[in-house]
């Protein structure tokens, strides 16, 4: 059970209902109730919005016009779903193995470090230096993983907490960069690195996008055909199932855990350089990274490793940190909008539990109508 | 006394219960005495832990009456039972492991002071072992005692409480062969002394051995009860399965080439201690070789070596002639050896997959699954499916996990799936343990068919009448060693269970 199950089955034990496992989670069902979750959580919001005075359907209208509107609107979210995305889709890689990767923040910085120190020293053609920034930070970030991929992998060293404390050292990393060897001195204002002369192409018709949007669809792409269709996908899934049973079919399961650990680094490193590649983010500072590690990890969790749900995700959660930027500038207030936020996401959460277990009646539950398993179950707690 | 001894304890009047739509109990009818021992038998879900639990107060009956020591009873908890005198010892154990027998026994105990000290308590506890005459060092933590000594614990616990009946949920499953006599001993003693003991069990020999009257359970009715003297296994056995399935083996000498040779194996267990001492060993096509030995001798280590999941210290190991000894997990299978895991939900499934995913564990890579890196999903659900028929597991799905099954089914899908990848030799580790005699049957036949097919096939198992029905030749193991090998046509239990205790065959003769 997931935390966030198991405080919902404990709210639940005192009252007549409890949490029952569906037998099988269908794709359609997870994204329904997932749906669900996020509108029934503004529902909420919105009733405690007209509780408190505040007229909530314009503050909807205002967030709706805000991101769908108009072409400024599409755009920003666009620019802030591709570090989340990114960061989600190296998150969700490895959720599948059921290793958790907390420090995709840190390698989204080292994959953008690496990508400006590429930038700003290499002459060129700029389509080559921007391959060469993209290959730079694919490394970088796989690099940033490395040693808590070996560790993990050989000595069996808990990642979580070493992935995370990376961040904090990725994060004096770049600010030693922008304040000290890559420093702008022209710029004496901001303290931030020089600018990398280049960026990606736009997307036709937009007026910020780049084609970098394209590279988390891709990613995205390439994952979920690997995990349907490969064997690789099933030999992640078999280690993520159970490391025992993979070594008993013959699976290398500790190389197979340091390859994905240093892909998921390698993802969220190209998120890096994707970011400092769009027109106006072309240098580093301290506050290059907007904590996107941190809303890829919600992301990834909340979509339950698939990875489809990440960019259906990823673009709603930008939306949402989009919109309540625009109500800011509106004057509702930023507590209000973390608060809404938070809310959302909860509501996300329940229908992530709603999409795996049902909510049933104790007492009714003994005569609901069987299904085969539960069939082939209750003898196991009945009689054997 | 025989007045005394006729009074009934417990009565179980028409109990029935349904899980789900599907009846465990119907209308069961249920009479135990006082100062007997009664056998409560049955295949798994026929029903035996069902009544028990209702009669321990875990469940409610949907229907029928619970009549204690004359007075009829309406169990809303255990807590109520207990006052009434029943007591639970189930399957698994209920212990704190971190604190000490004297503190679990009094845990949750009204009569325990409320200060008192750690003396006093193992004071008290002593003094209620000896009027048990059970005993145990109450000032041992649980964790370090043997599962029969836990299970003493968890006697006496209940005990304490004042029950006067007691019911044991199959109490020899984690025992060895000694503590189990132990048990017996145990039992016996307390059933002399005025108390119930029902015995929950599908054992048979352990019916006989223990019991004064028996019931037996078939698909939630009751089929008999009777006194125990005078009953054969084959009857009970008829009783339980409804139809008189004795497999009938017949046991061969086969000359053929050795499909497997261990020469001067040996190997470590997890702990980096030597697990296996020099063993020699040969199973040729065609036949089965079983190896008898009392848990934790070496099995798992034989079993995990052969299939390149250990690693060897000295020593060879050839398949078919090909030296095995430092190949891969992969390049093993491949040569034809499949491998029934000892501990089949840790290390044989991914409950979390689907059953699909589940029925190729062992052989997705091979051409008939994977093409490159592409792995032919329509392949893999079309051979789940004809798997799944064949190995008879019920499943809603080929697509619902692997831990909705119930255990006999994992068991029977883990065994099947094996067998196809074993052309050249079975490894099957303890391939019936915890089956009923219906699906241990299944089992057996798929591995009887394998031999017969050619296969070798090293048996393993802590069941010595498995071992000697299944072989056509039996190695004791004991220590890491193998202390002889015999013919199936001239093996005798007496010897072998002498060697599986550690007596060499000199001292035995």
């Amino acid at each position: 059970m997931t935390p966030l199950a198991s405080i919902a089955s404990a709210v639940l034990s005192v009252t007549p209902w409890r949490l029952e496992r569906r037998l099988e989670v269908d794709a359609r069902r997870a994204a329904l109730t997932r749906i669900g979750g996020a509108v029934g959580a503004m529902i909420v919001v919105g009733i405690l919005l007209l509780l408190t005075g505040r007229n909530a359907f314009w503050i909807f209208w205002q967030a709706l016009d805000a991101v769908f509107g108009r072409q400024r609107g599409i755009e920003g979210v666009a620019l802030r779903a591709i570090p989340i995305l990114m960061t989600a889709l190296g998150v969700a890689l490895s959720l599948r193995m059921k290793v958790w990767n907390i420090g995709s923040d840190g390698q989204f910085l080292m994959g953008a470090l690496a990508a400006v120190g590429v930038g700003i020293h290499l002459d060129g053609p700029g389509w080559l230096v921007l391959i060469l920034m993209a290959v730079a930070a694919t490394l970088a970030g796989a690099a940033w993983i490395l040693v808590p991929a070996l560790a993990r992998a050989y000595w069996d060293v808990n990642e979580i907490i070493t992935t995370l404390l990376l961040n904090f050292v990725a994060l004096q990393l770049v600010t030693w960069s922008a304040l000290g060897f890559w420093r702008d001195k022209a710029a004496a204002v901001i303290q931030s690195t020089r600018e990398v002369p280049f960026t990606l192409p736009g997307i036709p018709g937009a007026n910020s996008v780049t084609i970098a949007l394209l590279v988390p669809l891709v990613i995205a792409a390439i994952l979920w055909w690997v995990f349907r269709s490969t064997t690789i996908g099933y030999e992640i899934d078999t280690i993520g199932g159970n490391p025992r049973a993979a070594g008993f079919a013959g699976i290398a399961v500790r190389r197979r855990i340091l390859v994905v650990m240093l892909f998921t680094g390698a993802i969220a490193g190209l998120g890096g350089m994707l970011q400092l590649s769009a027109p106006g983010a072309q240098a580093m500072n301290a506050g290059f990274s907007a904590q996107f590690g941190l809303s890829g990890f919600i992301v990834a969790a909340l979509a339950g490793a698939a990875f489809w749900g990440v960019i259906g995700g990823g673009l709603f959660i930008a939306s949402m940190f989009y919109a309540g930027i625009v109500l800011q500038t509106k004057g509702l207030s930023v507590y209000i909008i973390f608060a809404i936020y938070g809310v959302i996401l909860t509501g996300i959460a329940l229908g992530e539990i709603a999409a795996r277990y049902r909510v049933v009646r104790r007492e009714a539950a003994d005569e609901s109508e069987a299904t085969a398993g539960e069939e082939a179950a209750a003898p196991q707690g009945a009689g054997s | 006394m025989t007045g005394e001894s006729t009074r009934l304890s417990v009565e179980a009047r028409g109990i029935s219960k349904a899980f789900g739509g599907v009846a465990a109990l119907d209308a069961v009818d249920f009479e135990v005495r006082w100062s007997e021992v009664h056998a409560l038998v049955g295949e798994n879900g026929a029903g035996k832990t069902t009544l028990c639990n209702i009669l321990a107060g875990i469940y409610r009956a949907d229907a029928g009456q619970v009549i204690v020591d004359g007075t009829e009873r309406d169990f809303r908890s255990p807590a109520h039972a207990i006052d009434a005198g029943i007591g639970m010892v189930h399957q698994h154990f209920r212990l704190v492991e971190p604190m000490t027998v004297s503190e679990n026994i009094h845990l949750g105990w009204p009569e325990t002071p409320g200060v008192v000290s750690q003396r006093a308590l193992n004071e008290r506890t002593e003094q209620f072992m000896g009027e048990m005459g059970l005993h145990v060092d109450p000032t041992a933590k649980i964790w370090q005692l043997s599962v029969g000594e836990q299970q003493r614990v968890e006697i006496l616990r209940v005990l304490a409480r004042g029950a006067r009946v007691l019911i044991l949920d199959e109490p020899t499953a984690v025992l060895t062969a000694k503590e189990a006599e132990d048990l017996f001993a145990v039992v016996r003693e307390l059933a002399a002394s005025g108390l119930s003991v029902i015995f929950i069990t599908h054992k048979l020999r352990e019916v006989l051995a223990v019991s004064d009257r028996l019931t037996v359970l078939r698909h939630g009715i009751r089929e008999i009860t009777r006194p125990t003297e005078g009953a054969t296994a084959s009857e009970i056995a008829r009783l339980m399965t409804g139809e008189e399935r004795v497999l009938n083996v017949e046991h061969r000498v086969v000359t053929g080439d050795p499909a497997l040779e261990l020469r001067g194996v040996s190997a470590l267990n997890d702990r980096g201690i030597t697990a296996l001492h020099d063993v020699d060993l040969t199973v040729r096509s065609g036949e089965i070789l079983g190896i008898a030995g009392v848990s934790g001798n070496g099995q798992t280590e034989l079993a995990e070596v052969i299939c390149a999941l250990r690693g060897l210290e000295s020593g060879s190991i050839t398949v078919d002639g090909a030296d095995v000894g430092s190949m891969s997990v992969r390049a093993v299978t491949d040569m034809g050896v499949g491998h029934i895991p000892e501990d089949r939900i840790g290390m044989g499934m991914v409950l979390s997959a689907p059953v699909k995913d589940n029925a190729v564990l062992h052989n997705y890579w091979t051409e008939q699954f994977s093409q490159g890196l592409n792995l032919n999903r329509q392949g893999v659900i079309d051979f789940a499916k004809r798997l799944v028929e064949a190995a008879r597991v019920q499943t809603r799905s080929v697509f619902a996990t692997a831990g909705q099954l119930s255990g006999g089914n994992q068991q029977r899908l883990v065994a099947r799936r094996e067998a196809l990848v074993a052309d050249q030799l079975l490894v099957a580790a303890h391939p019936t343990r915890g089956l009923d005699v219906n699906a241990a049957q299944e089992v057996r036949s798929t591995i009887l068919d394998k031999r017969d097919s050619g296969c070798a096939v090293l048996l393993i198992s802590d069941d010595l009448d498995e071992v000697l029905l299944m072989s056509d030749r039996i190695a004791v193991i004991y220590e890491g060693r193998i202390m002889g090998v015999f013919d199936a046509a001239d093996a005798d239990r007496e010897p072998i269970g002498l060697l599986m205790g550690g007596h060499s065959s000199t001292e035995a003769a």
